[in-house]
């Protein structure tokens, strides 16, 4: 089982190679989780909403989700974007069924009411959280049943609160739960850079333990997805790659080497 | 710079003038987190921050 995940601004320019290139990859059961935080924006400003983003004192990046903000987020992932992915696999031949985290209680998640962030004088506060979730649990029955049957299985990042609200929450955290729950062979983390980047030189391979030491030397974004990777396999899953999702077959790179490798040793 | 008092240690602390509800600090003398708020009548004061985690959205 292979467990890949594409952000948005890879999606919204290679979203049919890289569906092609996961859809080549499905005989062992593959799951795909899609990013999109740029194009909820994009939405959020159609419709004359602000879209709100903070920094964590960590230097993590993220979306402040409101409840109207809730409702375009799930729109847009779980309406939109997954079912596009769904009916563009599904005209191919390929069957493919999207499911948001929140479908067969596939991701729980604890909705944080407050949050610290960083403000925009450098100074750490305290704010109300809105509808952004900490992954709790994730029921890989429906991923099983469902890999079993010969189906891609497409996955929106909305999880299920604990008082049946729907959350957001953080693609690339989503996947690594997900590969972690199924104790996947691979989590491959696509993105619009080669890999994780040094002194710009792609880092070919990094023990769990090296991914840790180096998440305060690289950039926002970049950081979570380290992060998620090396918790991936912290957890049991075999390899991590943070590698491009550019190109006609994406997931080539992870057969050549061309990717940030995570392992446990 | 108002001083306001610790509610761990019952010592005294600075805060920036500037300083906004909801303002994490710490306060050196005895290691307590800290949070700015205003109370019933609006006046500053310290609470014990609560623990709450970072954010991890989309």
């Amino acid at each position: 089982m292979i467990v890949v995940k594409a952000g948005g601004r890879v999606l919204e320019t290679n979203m049919r190679n890289i569906l092609d290139s996961v859809a080549k990859r499905r005989d062992g059961g593959v799951v795909f989780v899609h990013g999109g935080g740029d194009i909820v924006s994009k939405y959020e400003k159609m419709l004359g909403i602000e879209p709100k983003i903070v920094t964590s004192p960590s230097g993590i990046r993220s979306r402040l989700t409101d409840e109207r903000e809730l409702e375009v987020y799930n729109m847009v992932m779980a309406g939109k974007l997954g079912k596009e992915m769904s009916a563009y696999l599904n005209h191919r031949g390929v069957k493919a069924v999207s499911l948001s985290g929140v479908d067969s209680a596939l991701i729980r998640a604890t909705r944080k009411k407050r949050i610290v962030i960083v403000d925009e004088r450098g100074r750490k506060r305290a704010i109300d959280g809105g509808y952004t979730g900490t992954i709790s649990a994730v029921d890989t029955s429906i991923i099983t049943n469902l890999t079993e049957m010969g189906y891609v299985i497409v996955v929106s990042p909305v999880a299920l609160g604990d008082e049946g609200e729907m959350l957001n929450v953080d693609g690339d955290t989503a996947a690594s739960a997900i590969a972690s729950a199924l104790k996947a062979e691979k989590l491959i983390l696509l993105t619009d850079v080669e890999g994780v980047l040094l002194d710009g030189r792609l880092v070919e391979s990094l023990t769990v333990g090296q991914a840790q030491q180096l998440l305060e030397q690289i950039g926002a974004g970049m950081n979570r997805k380290l992060m998620a990777a090396a918790k991936a396999v912290e957890n049991g899953v075999v390899k991590a790659y943070i590698c491009s999702g550019m190109g006609e077959d994406p997931l080539k790179r992870v057969e050549g080497g061309k990717a940030t490798i995570i392992t446990g040793l | 710079m108002p001083e306001l008092e610790c509610p761990v240690c019952g010592g005294r602390l600075q805060i920036p003038e500037d300083s906004l509800p909801g303002e994490l600090f710490e306060h050196q003398d005895c290691g307590a987190n800290l949070e700015y708020f205003q109370d019933e009548k609006g006046r500053p004061a310290l609470k014990v921050a609560e623990e709450v985690a970072e954010d991890w959205g989309q």
